[in-house]
């Protein structure tokens, strides 16, 4: 693991702007991923998550603001720090997955011998050790992107940024990389997690960012996030018809008896319960009052805007 | 760097193509070398063991107006005669002759006429019997005439040897031989640009195609895998260089004739000369390599980056069409503008460096102007990696690489 013994927060930004022309994609964002946490970054597809990441290490220059990694600017000399899964996959695809992993393994700092030596066992953790000498194109693309995430931590980097490490993946791969991951911070590695799948920063972020149009829309940890949201969610069971009241709640989901109500701000719990039991005459058998899933805030946060294109 | 370098030379060497490439073009060499070697051997045959050879298997006839082929040649070949003309031409045309020779009167300005059985368009197995038939005929003739002078019958029958000798500035010059150690630049470059242009493209599109450039430029200086891949591209021309030059030398060395009387210790080594071959083939090689590189980091993919990569190296060989130019008149404005066109400039000095028609200022500002320019084809191509490279499946403009 690289040395980062610093109070100093991991990856520091501040008052970070970028601009492409005269389009304003990033406005005014901040904030810090501590040493050894795994911090979620999330965002609907062009909320400028990968603009930042790629600012962050240095691919592109920022309109205005400081990106800082360990306390500086990144340069590729502190390649040995820092392990970085793009959105954009890609390795050289004719080349056998050996050469290859030992070869990025040597530029992030590693001696020849070690790199090929951790190739070689990272390959057999991942159940592709008989591959090490075909050519990545002839992998599938769960298998390639197995050997994406072991170019990113054969070096035991101590930040990882990992831009959705389990898109494309089955479930029981994605488990694997998810453990993959935890090993590494179980060792004390910093993780960026940038994903699309709130169950896994449920499982796995101690704090989170939520970006919407090029701003931070939710940043703390997840309760913090979920209680900032000042959103809460009824599940209510009922016999009777369940009525409208955009006044009071917004029907999230509904099945023949039961349903999940999202109620408006400034709402007393109270009063939905009486429109409910009392004006709309409902017989309600079970009411629980949860806070939302980070799904659910997500859903909120974008809610009115077109689907999200494929594209980031 | 060296990791890079370690890196992109071992692949390199691990491809087959990147062998085929490399021999293909000497055993194409040695083949040419190898007909050109039996061919001369085969002109040597004697002109009587050709007619009679020739007659035996085909039914040639002759006509001779001007009175100087030898009739007793004629019969050794067992070669007719035709009592006229339009007999002759009429005896091939309906078959019954495979050729006819006819001299006329006046042959030494008017030609020798052959008719013959069509055997394919360049076949002509039968122009150098007829004129070997009239030049032993005339150095028979001449050796009766002058019996004394062995010189004349030879100089008739073989053109006698040249020797010329040059002077510049009132200083003997080599001559040819003068041109071989600066021509070898010239070679040099013209080699590395056509055999290493796909692998320079190839070595910045293809990091685009695979989208493993955001990994690369986080992991590397931009600067340094530019450097790096660059210098590999070196030593791959190196071993490239060694694989074509190596079989011609050993073909050289099998068959001196090949050289044709210059013997190889007698090659004038000017250090100038060398040292001007030596510093535009670096500096062209330098400035062709930032090019193709930087436009393979702008072109989505290698296939389409292949199709632009014609529109620059064509300027490496538009030089080549104006050597007349640079052989009768080297201070001629097309001349002067092409030994300082960035594009044209290394392939052009290094023309006329192997010529010895470069004067020492237009080598200077030549070599500036392509310095200059190599120095900013590097600066492009790191710049175009660096920004162009991860816009995967895109081509970007130049305007958007120089905001």
């Amino acid at each position: 693991m690289a040395d980062s013994s610093t109070s100093s927060p991991v990856v520091d930004i501040r008052s970070f702007e970028m601009r492409f022309g005269a389009k304003d994609v990033i406005k005014d964002l901040s904030f810090a991923v501590n040493q050894g946490e795994v911090f979620g970054f999330l965002g609907a597809n062009g909320a400028g998550k990968t603009t930042t990441i790629r600012t962050l290490l240095s691919l592109l220059e920022p309109t205005g603001g400081t990106l800082l990694v360990h306390g500086k600017r990144y340069d590729p000399s502190m390649t040995a720090m820092v392990g970085y899964l793009p959105e954009e996959r890609g390795l050289y695809r004719n080349e056998p997955i050996l050469d290859t992993m030992v070869y990025f393994a040597v530029l992030h700092g590693l001696k020849r011998s070690d790199a090929t030596a951790r190739a070689l066992a990272y390959l057999d953790r991942v159940g592709l050790g008989d591959k090490a000498k075909e050519r990545l194109i002839n992998l599938s693309n769960g298998q390639q992107q197995k050997i994406q995430l072991g170019v990113t931590i054969l070096h035991e980097p101590s930040l990882m940024i990992l831009d959705e490490p389990t898109a494309s993946l089955d479930p029981v791969n994605r488990s694997l990389l998810m453990d993959l991951v935890s090993e590494q911070r179980a060792k004390g590695a910093t993780v960026m997690l940038v994903t699309h799948r709130m169950e896994e920063v449920e499982q796995l972020c101690d704090r989170i960012l939520i970006m919407k149009d090029g701003v931070s829309a939710a940043y703390g940890t997840v309760n913090e996030v979920k209680d900032a949201s000042g959103a809460k969610v009824i599940e209510v069971a009922y016999t009777g018809t369940l009525p409208q009241n955009d006044a009071l709640y917004a029907i999230t989901s509904r099945l023949p008896h039961s349903a999940e109500l999202a109620w408006k701000k400034n709402v007393a719990v109270d009063d939905v319960f009486r429109f409910l039991a009392g004006v709309a005459g409902l017989h309600v058998t079970t009411f629980n009052v949860r806070r939302p899933t980070l799904n659910e805030i997500f859903l909120e946060l974008y809610k009115g805007q077109p689907a999200p294109d494929t594209g980031n | 760097m060296w990791n890079v370098i370690i890196f992109e030379v071992l692949r390199a060497l691990k491809k087959k193509s990147f062998w085929v490439a490399s021999f293909m073009p000497p055993l194409i060499v040695l083949a040419v070398f190898g007909v050109e070697y039996f061919s001369v051997n085969a002109s040597k045959s004697s002109s009587a063991q050709l007619a009679q050879t020739s007659s035996v298997s085909t039914k040639i006839a002759a006509l001779d107006d001007s009175g100087l082929v030898s009739q007793k040649l004629l019969a050794a070949g067992h070669i007719a005669i035709e009592p006229t003309k339009g007999a002759g031409i009429a005896a091939v045309a309906s078959g019954g002759l495979g050729a006819f020779l006819y001299y006329p009167a006046d042959v030494s300005t008017s030609g020798i006429q052959i008719y013959a059985q069509d055997q394919g368009i360049g076949q002509t197995p039968y122009n150098d019997l007829a004129t070997n038939l009239l030049k032993q005929s005339v150095a028979a003739e001449v050796s009766a005439a002058i019996p004394t002078s062995t010189q004349a019958v030879t100089i008739l029958e073989n053109a006698p040897a040249v020797t010329v000798t040059t002077y510049k500035n009132g200083v003997q010059t080599p001559g040819f031989a003068g041109a071989i150690a600066p021509g070898f630049f010239a070679v040099a470059f013209f080699l590395l640009i056509i055999l290493l242009s796909p692998v320079m493209i190839s070595s910045t599109a293809e990091e685009k195609e695979n989208r493993a450039s955001e990994i690369l430029l986080t992991s590397i200086k931009a600067g340094d895998l530019i450097g790096g891949k660059m210098i590999s591209i070196l030593i791959l021309g190196a071993v490239q260089s060694v694989a074509i030059i190596a079989p011609i030398v050993i073909a050289l060395l099998r068959f001196p004739a090949l050289l044709q009387g210059i013997s190889l210790s007698s090659i004038p080594l000017d250090p100038g000369a060398i040292a001007i071959g030596a510093l535009f083939l670096a500096a062209g090689f330098a400035l062709y390599t930032g090019l193709i590189m930087g436009v393979g980091s702008m072109i989505p993919g290698t296939s389409t980056a292949n199709r632009f990569m014609g529109i620059f190296i064509i300027w490496v060989f538009v030089p080549l069409y104006t050597i007349s130019l640079v052989i009768t008149d080297p201070r001629n404005v097309a001349v002067t503008i092409l030994t300082y066109f960035p594009l044209t400039a290394p392939t052009m000095v290094l023309l006329r460096n192997a010529l010895g028609s470069l004067s020492l200022g237009d080598a200077a500002i030549a070599f500036a102007i392509v310095a200059a320019t190599a120095a900013f084809t590097v600066w492009f191509a790191v710049r175009a990696f660096r920004y162009g490279s991860m816009e995967h499946g895109r081509r970007i403009s130049l305007k958007e690489l120089l905001h």
